[in-house]
C-alpha cells in the first residue's frame, strides 16, 4: 500500500476511518448530541412533570414522542434519561477496564496458576449473568453504585481473557523476546511493549462492554431494580409501557427502546470501526 | 518406471477407534461431577454471605425486632454457616431444597413444573437461532461483500444491539395487536385454556398425548412470538460466528484444493461447514446454557411460567431458597451443557478420536 | 525422453497474454502483466520467482480460482484437446480441475480434509465428476492409486485421516489424488516446501516419474534453481508479474541473459551439477 509509506497525521487517519465506516461515524455523532442535549438542554417539558389531563397521547404537534400514563412528556424524558443510563453504563465500563486489565495482564503467565484463574473465570460465566446482577443490586438494598458493580463484574472477566490471550500472543513474538533479550525491565516491558500493542483491542472491547453495560442498565430498571422513579431511565420507562404494547399504545415504550436500541448499535459499530482500524495496522 | 523410494508402515499410526472417545468421555465426567460439587457450594454461599436481611424484608416495614428475630430463627438464620450448609447438603442429596419463604412451596417441585415450560422456549429458540443465523452468516461469508453479505450483516448488528425484552415488545405490538396474528401474552397457553393433564410436563407434547389438539395448537401458537423474540436476537451471534468460520474455511487451502480438483461449489461449501461445525456447535451450546436464565425478562414480558420468571420473583422478593435453587439448576445444566459440548465436539472431530 | 524433436514437442498448454489486475481498496494491482508460457506433451516447465512475483496468482488465473475481485485477461489460454480455457463457461471449467488438470499444492495437511476419511475425499472426487462407480469400486480405483505412488500399506491410509499421515505420505495422497482422473497437464504449486529435507527428493522422483512413464506434461512452480535443474526441461523466470527470461534449462543454467536470473542462479547452495556454472 502506497500510501502507508508516508505515516498518516492522526486526523487524516480518523478522517479515512470515518469515511470508511458511516455507521460508526453516524453513531458517534448520535451519542455526542444525545449526550450534549441531555446534559445542556433544552427540553420541551421537565423530565419530571405530570398532566392528568394530557395523558397517553399519541405523538403530536406539542408532544413530539407523546406522552405517557401520567401525562409526561415521553420526548423529554427519552432524552433526559440519556444522562443517568450512559453515565452509569460508563462508569461500570470505567471500573470494568480499570480493573479488569491489570488483572488481566497479572494472569498473562504461562502458569498453572494463571490457567485455573481461567478455568475459575469460565465457572463463573456459568451463572446466569442477569440474575447475578439483580440478586447483587437487589440485596444490597438497591444501591446505585451496585449496579455499576454489577455491570463491573459481569465485564471484568471479559477484558481478563482478552488481555490474557492476547498478551500471550504478543509474548511469543520476536520484538518482545529481542526486547527481553536485551534486558528491559518488566514495567519497561509492560509499558512500552506490551501496552502499546493491545491498546487497540482494550478500545475495541470497551466500546462493547458501553454496549452491553446500556443493556443491562436496562434490563435491569425494567424489572425495577436500579434507577428508581422520579428520575427517567430507558429501562423503566419501557416498563411503563410495556402493558400499553398489548392495548396499541406503542409510543410510551418504543421511543425509549429506540433509544437503547441506537446507542448499543452506535457503540457496536464504533467497537466494529476499531477494530478493522486496529487490524489493518497490524498488516 | 521403478518407484524405489516407498514409505514404511511405521510412518502411519494404527487408526484406534474408541480408546481416544473413550478417554474424552471420563475425563469431562470426572471434571463434571468436581464442577458440580462447586456450583453447590457456590449457590449456597452467594447468597449465605451476601448482605441484606431476609427476615427484614419479609416482615415488612412495621415489624418489630422481636417478630424479625422469631422469623430468622424460624428460617435457620442464627445457625452456624457450617451447620447449614451441611444441612443444605444433606437435604440436596435428598432432593430437598428447601421451600420459599413465601408461598412455602417446595422448590424442587416448582424447579420440576417450571423447567419444562423453560426448556421447550429455549430449546426452540436455540433451534430457530441456529437455523437462521447459520443460514444468514453462511450466505454472508459465500457472497461475501455482495448484496447478500451486505444484508445479512445489516440485520445482524440491528438484532444483535435490540434488548431482547424491547423486541418482544415491539412484536407483541405488531404481530399481536396490529395484525391480530399472534396470541395475546398470557403465557403457554390462553388464560381461558385448561392445561393438560401432566405427563411430562411439556404442555405442547402431553396435549398430543392426550390428544386435546386445540389445547396443542394454543400452546404452538403462544410458542410463536417468545422463541421468535429470542431466536432473532441470537441469531445474530450465529451469523456472526458462521460468517467468519464458514469464511475462513472458504478462504483455507483446503478449500482451494477442493476447488482445483473440480468439486462443484456445493461440496465446497460443505466441506467448509464440516469444518466450521465444532464452532458451530460450540456456540449453540453455550448459548443454551447462557439462556437458562438469560430469558427471564421475555418469560415476563409473555407471562411465561417458567424458571426465569420465578427467579426474578424470587430475587425481588429476597426469597433465599428459591435464588439458591435457581443458580444451582442454572449452574448445573450450563456444567452438563459444557461438558456434553466437549464430548460432542470431541467426537466430530476424528484428530480427537482418532488420535 | 523417447521424444527426438525436443524443440517442437506437442503442446498441451498455451498461454499467450495472460494479465490478472486485482482490485482492491486501494487501488487496482497488476499482479500479472502480460505472460507467455508454454508445455509440451511429456515435458516439465518450471515457473520460478521469487515469492510475490505472481507465479501463484498466474496458476489460479489458468486454473480460474482467482477470487471475484481478479480480473484475468489473455489472448489465449489453449489446452489441447479441449480448447480456450479463458472463453470456457464456470460450469465446464469446473470439469476441466482435476479430470485434464491436477493440481498438487504446497503443504499436503492444507489441501486434505481433516474431517473425512482418505477413502472418503476419493470417492468424493469420483462422484463430483460424474464417474458412476460404487463405493467398492471407487476403494478399488483409490487403492490402485495409492499403490501406484508408492504407499505399502493402502488400506490402512484410506480407512484413517490426514493427521495419521506422515507429511511425505499426505503428499503422496495429494499426488494420488490429483492423477486420479488421469489428467493430461499436472499443475503442481511448491510440491516440496515444508516437507522434510529427505522426503523433498522422493516426492519430485515420484512426480516426475508420474508424468514421463505417462507422457503427461507439469507446470511446475518453485522459487527452488536447483529443482529446476535437476527436473525441468525448460524454464521460465518470474519478475514483478512479468517474464524476464525463458528457455531449456541447460541454456539458462549455463548464460543466463537476465540479470535477475544471474542473481537468482547465484544464489543457489552449490549442487554437483551446478558446479561449474557457480565456479
Amino acid at each position: 500500500m502506497a500510501d502507508l509509506q508516508l505515516a498518516p497525521s492522526r486526523a487524516a487517519v480518523l478522517w479515512r476511518t470515518a469515511k470508511e465506516h458511516p455507521g460508526a461515524t453516524l453513531g458517534g455523532v448520535f451519542i455526542v448530541v444525545l449526550v450534549l442535549w441531555s446534559l445542556l438542554g433544552p427540553l420541551p417539558y421537565s423530565s419530571a412533570a405530570t398532566d392528568g389531563s394530557a395523558s397517553r397521547q399519541s405523538p403530536n404537534g406539542t408532544h413530539w414522542f407523546g406522552t405517557d400514563g401520567t401525562g409526561g412528556d415521553v420526548f423529554s424524558r427519552t432524552i433526559d434519561a440519556a444522562r443517568v443510563d450512559l453515565s452509569l453504563a460508563l462508569a461500570g465500563a470505567a471500573v470494568a477496564l480499570v480493573i479488569g486489565v491489570p488483572l488481566g495482564l497479572a494472569a498473562s503467565t504461562k502458569g498453572r496458576g494463571s490457567q485455573r484463574i481461567v478455568r475459575a473465570l469460565d465457572a463463573f460465566q456459568a451463572f446466569p449473568l442477569l440474575i447475578l446482577a439483580l440478586a447483587l443490586v437487589t440485596l444490597s438494598g438497591n444501591k446505585l453504585y451496585m449496579v455499576v458493580v454489577a455491570i463491573s463484574l459481569q465485564n471484568i472477566p471479559r477484558y481478563m481473557r482478552l488481555l490474557r490471550s492476547e498478551v500471550l500472543s504478543l509474548r511469543e513474538s520476536r520484538f518482545m523476546e529481542a526486547a527481553t533479550a536485551m534486558g528491559a525491565t518488566t514495567p519497561r516491558l509492560i509499558f512500552k511493549h506490551l501496552l502499546p500493542n493491545v491498546w487497540g483491542v482494550i478500545l475495541v472491547q470497551t466500546s462493547l462492554t458501553i454496549a452491553n453495560s446500556i443493556v443491562v442498565l436496562s434490563s435491569l430498571s425494567f424489572l425495577g431494580v436500579g434507577v428508581s422513579a422520579p428520575t427517567p431511565s430507558w429501562g423503566s420507562m419501557i416498563r411503563d409501557g410495556a402493558g400499553n404494547m398489548s392495548s396499541g399504545e406503542w409510543w410510551i415504550a418504543a421511543f425509549p427502546g429506540v433509544a437503547v436500541l441506537l446507542c448499543v448499535l452506535a457503540f457496536n459499530q464504533i467497537a466494529d470501526a476499531i477494530g478493522d482500524r486496529t487490524a489493518r495496522s497490524y498488516r | 518406471m521403478t518407484l524405489s523410494t516407498t514409505t514404511s508402515s511405521q510412518e502411519l499410526s494404527r487408526p484406534r477407534r474408541g480408546t481416544g472417545a473413550l478417554r474424552l468421555v471420563a475425563s469431562r465426567l470426572v471434571f463434571l461431577v468436581a464442577a458440580l460439587f462447586g456450583v453447590v457450594t457456590l449457590s449456597f454461599l452467594l447468597v449465605s454471605v451476601t448482605p441484606g436481611d431476609p427476615a427484614e424484608v419479609i416482615a415488612g416495614p412495621v415489624a418489630s425486632q422481636s417478630q424479625i428475630d422469631a422469623i430468622r430463627a424460624d428460617l435457620g438464620l442464627d445457625d452456624p454457616l457450617w451447620d447449614r450448609y451441611t444441612d443444605y447438603i444433606g437435604g440436596l442429596l435428598q432432593g430437598d431444597l428447601g421451600t420459599s419463604y413465601y408461598t412455602n412451596l417446595s422448590i424442587t417441585s416448582e424447579i420440576g413444573n417450571r423447567l419444562p415450560a423453560s426448556l421447550s422456549l429455549i430449546i426452540l429458540s436455540v433451534v430457530f437461532a441456529a437455523v437462521v443465523g447459520i443460514g444468514v452468516g453462511s450466505a454472508g461469508a459465500y457472497f461475501r461483500g455482495r448484496w447478500p453479505d451486505k444484508l445479512g450483516r445489516l440485520g445482524t448488528s440491528v438484532f444483535q444491539s435490540v434488548p431482547d425484552f424491547f423486541l418482544g415488545l415491539i412484536l407483541i405490538y405488531v404481530v399481536f395487536f396490529v395484525m391480530g396474528l399472534a396470541p395475546a401474552p398470557s403465557g403457554q397457553i390462553g388464560i381461558s385454556e385448561m392445561r393438560p393433564e401432566k405427563i411430562t410436563g411439556f404442555i405442547t407434547i402431553d396435549a398430543l398425548l392426550r390428544g386435546e389438539m386445540a389445547t396443542f395448537w394454543s400452546a404452538v401458537s403462544h410458542l410463536v412470538l417468545p422463541v421468535v423474540t429470542l431466536g432473532l436476537v441470537y441469531a445474530a451471534y450465529f451469523s456472526k460466528t458462521s460468517r467468519s468460520t464458514v469464511g475462513k474455511a472458504l478462504n483455507s487451502q483446503q478449500a482451494q484444493f477442493a476447488r482445483a480438483m473440480g468439486l462443484p461449489e456445493r461440496t465446497v461449501l460443505r466441506y467448509a461447514f464440516v469444518e466450521a461445525r465444532g464452532t458451530i456447535v460450540t456456540y449453540a451450546g453455550v448459548i443454551f446454557a447462557a439462556l437458562i436464565g438469560g430469558e427471564a425478562i421475555v418469560e415476563q414480558i409473555f407471562a411465561w411460567d417458567g424458571l426465569g420468571s420465578w427467579a426474578v420473583q424470587g430475587i425481588l422478593r429476597l426469597d433465599i431458597p428459591v435464588v439458591q435453587g435457581m443458580v444451582l439448576v442454572s449452574g448445573a445444566i450450563t456444567l452438563i451443557t459444557y461438558t456434553a459440548l466437549d464430548i460432542i465436539v470431541g467426537l466430530l472431530d476424528p484428530r480427537i478420536t482418532h488420535g | 525422453m523417447t521424444e527426438t524433436t525436443p524443440t517442437t514437442p506437442e503442446t498441451v498448454l498455451d498461454v499467450q497474454g495472460l494479465t490478472v489486475d486485482i482490485a482492491t481498496p486501494d487501488g487496482v494491482v497488476h499482479a500479472v502483466r502480460g505472460i507467455d508460457l508454454a508445455v509440451g506433451r511429456g515435458e516439465i516447465l518450471g515457473v520460478v520467482g521469487e515469492s510475490g512475483c505472481g507465479k501463484s496468482t498466474t496458476i489460479k488465473g489458468i486454473l480460474g480460482l482467482l477470487p471475484p475481485n481478479a480480473t484475468v485477461g489473455a489472448d489465449k489460454i489453449e489446452l489441447a484437446g479441449h480448447g480456450d480455457l479463458l472463453r470456457t463457461p464456470t460450469k465446464k471449467m469446473r470439469h476441466v480441475r482435476g479430470r485434464r488438470i491436477g493440481f498438487v499444492a504446497q503443504n499436503p495437511f492444507g489441501s486434505l480434509n481433516p474431517i473425512y476419511s482418505i477413502e472418503r475425499q476419493f470417492h468424493e472426487l469420483q462422484k463430483a465428476h460424474g464417474t458412476k462407480v460404487s463405493k467398492k469400486e471407487s476403494r478399488e480405483i483409490a487403492h490402485a492409486m495409492l499403490d501406484g505412488v508408492g504407499i505399502v500399506n493402502p488400506d490402512r491410509v484410506l480407512d484413517g485421516f490426514a493427521h495419521q499421515l506422515s507429511g511425505g505420505m499426505a503428499q503422496r495422497v495429494v499426488i494420488a489424488l490429483a492423477t486420479t482422473l488421469s489428467p493430461q497437464l499436472l499443475i503442481a504449486d511448491e510440491p516440496t516446501t515444508g516437507l522434510d529435507v529427505t522426503v523433498q527428493a522422493q516426492i519430485m522422483d515420484l512426480i516426475s516419474g508420474l508424468v514421463r512413464s505417462e507422457q503427461r506434461s507439469m507446470l511446475l512452480v518453485t522459487h527452488d534453481l536447483g529443482v529446476i535443474a535437476q527436473y525441468a526441461q525448460r524454464v521460465v523466470v518470474m519478475l514483478d508479474g512479468k517474464v524476464v527470461e525463458h528457455g531449456r534449462v541447460e541454456d539458462v543454467m549455463v548464460d543466463p541473459q537476465h540479470e535477475y536470473t544471474r542473481k537468482l542462479i547465484s544464489s543457489v547452495p552449490k549442487r554437483e551439477e551446478l558446479h561449474d556454472v557457480i565456479g
